[in-house]
């Protein structure tokens, strides 16, 4: 037989799965947000709050090394095939590396070990926002010569204090906590009894 | 016997073709270019026999483009601050996405799979991105089915009733969702082992995947309007 820890058909299968639900709940929470100048800088908190859920339920049914950093890999590839920005993937991929590690410290089991390991992951989405603030002007620039209403950028910039992006981070980290917490709670209440993990 | 593939491009050119459509989308200067942009994409899907898909896909594009130079011109304050967002957001990842959907509509898995594996991509990245492009529009439909079941036991799946009742929304929500996605799993699973999915050896494929002139010519095209904007954005 071959080796049990490593990534077998089912887990690759179960991988896929799962990631499209991933994206299309990571979709779905940061839309609403997305649309609107003022509050462009909460969507990476909207995404991570549906889609922790998902992402604990996919530890848990394929606790090997590995699930993150695919994971990471094809939604960095569907970010790319949907025209998001380039920072965002790079940033998802990044963090899919570290919280791969985070998680893998405890062979994929500890419940707050997997709870921070999402933490991580969602930070992923603030790439673009990072890029923003580190360097608003050529950021505004680009996207302006991208196509993006000049408006968009106005009131984005009207809206973006210094401290924002730590409120983004820090926030970011706190909603994906939250999420991760009520998806163990989940798992716990409906799926361990049902013999599903 | 090889039969011959039905889409007139290698799986392999379609990526290539993708990716440097990210690099124009992400340096086209003005929407007039995106237009221009836009109408070459729907050249290629009349290429890829895709007419009625490159019409749609055109319209529309032309009217956003229309919708978002009128606001501009005549909308008042409110309108365009309401509007402006939206259509930005379309300008900026419509190019991307339709390529996207006409590559997804072009391509079996099949195909993918062995072109893919013909590049030197490993299965543990290939097997996952196969399932689960096959799998989205299966959430849409599970989703509905939900939203129906949950309407019938008086628990409205909006917003409203989120806020109203998170607790309940979300395990009406999730759990059918996880559960659907597990038993899909698990069928998809047993389904690809009894076609031999693991077996080690290197898979042959029914369908020819070949690397002919029309590709070489496709990605010669590609480049050249990758090397014209880039030219145009850095040096103009």
């Amino acid at each position: 037989m071959e080796n049990k820890d490593k990534l077998q058909v089912r887990d690759l299968i179960i991988i896929g799965v799962f990631s499209a639900l991933y994206f299309v709940f990571n979709m779905v929470g940061g839309m609403p947000f997305g649309m609107n100048p003022v509050l462009t800088f909460y969507q990476p908190m909207g995404s991570a709050f549906l889609s922790g859920i998902i992402f604990v339920f996919l530890i848990a049914k394929s606790p090997k090394k590995g699930t993150i950093s695919i994971l990471a890999i094809i939604m960095c590839i569907l970010r790319l095939a949907t025209g998001m920005h380039w920072a965002m993937a790079v940033g998802t991929l990044l963090t899919g590396i570290v919280a791969e590690f985070i998680a893998g410290s405890k062979n994929y089991k500890s419940k707050k070990m997997n709870m921070f390991s999402f933490g991580v992951f969602a930070l992923g989405d603030i790439g673009t926002f990072l890029v923003y603030f580190i360097d608003p002007k050529s950021w505004s620039d680009a996207m302006i010569k991208k196509g993006t209403d000049i408006t968009y950028i106005e009131s984005m910039n009207a809206a973006a204090a210094d401290w924002m992006i730590y409120v983004i981070i820090i926030g970011t980290f706190l909603v994906a906590l939250i999420s991760a917490w009520i998806g163990m709670k989940l798992l716990k209440k409906q799926f361990e009894k049902a013999g599903i993990v | 016997m090889k039969k011959e593939s039905n889409a007139p491009f290698n799986p392999c050119t379609k990526i290539v073709l993708l990716f440097l459509c990210i690099i124009i989308s992400s340096l086209l200067s003005s929407i007039e270019l995106e237009l221009i942009f836009v109408f070459i994409i729907a050249l290629f899907c009349i290429i890829n026999k895709k007419t009625k898909f490159a019409l749609k896909g055109f319209l529309i594009y032309l009217v956003v483009y229309f919708v978002s130079i009128l606001t501009v011109q005549y909308g008042s304050n409110t309108l365009r601050s309401l509007l402006m967002p939206f259509l930005g957001l379309v300008h900026k990842v419509y190019p991307v996405c339709m390529f996207s959907m006409l590559i997804l509509s072009t391509t079996k898995v099949g195909e993918f799979l062995s072109a893919m594996g013909y590049a030197g991509v490993s299965k543990k990245i290939t097997i996952p991105l196969a399932v689960m492009l096959r799998y989205i529009p299966t959430v849409r439909e599970d989703w509905r089915y939900i939203k129906d079941s949950m309407y019938l036991r008086g628990i409205s799946p909006s917003f409203f009733g989120f806020i109203k009742n998170p607790a309940l929304t979300i395990e009406c929500i999730y759990s059918p969702m996880i559960i659907m996605a597990s038993k899909a799993a698990d069928e998809l699973t047993i389904a690809s082992i009894t076609r031999g999915i693991e077996s080690p050896k290197k898979r042959t494929s029914i369908i020819e995947i070949r690397f002919d002139f029309h590709d070489v010519f496709a990605l010669i095209a590609g480049v050249l309007i990758t090397v014209l904007v880039i030219y145009r954005r850095f040096f103009l």
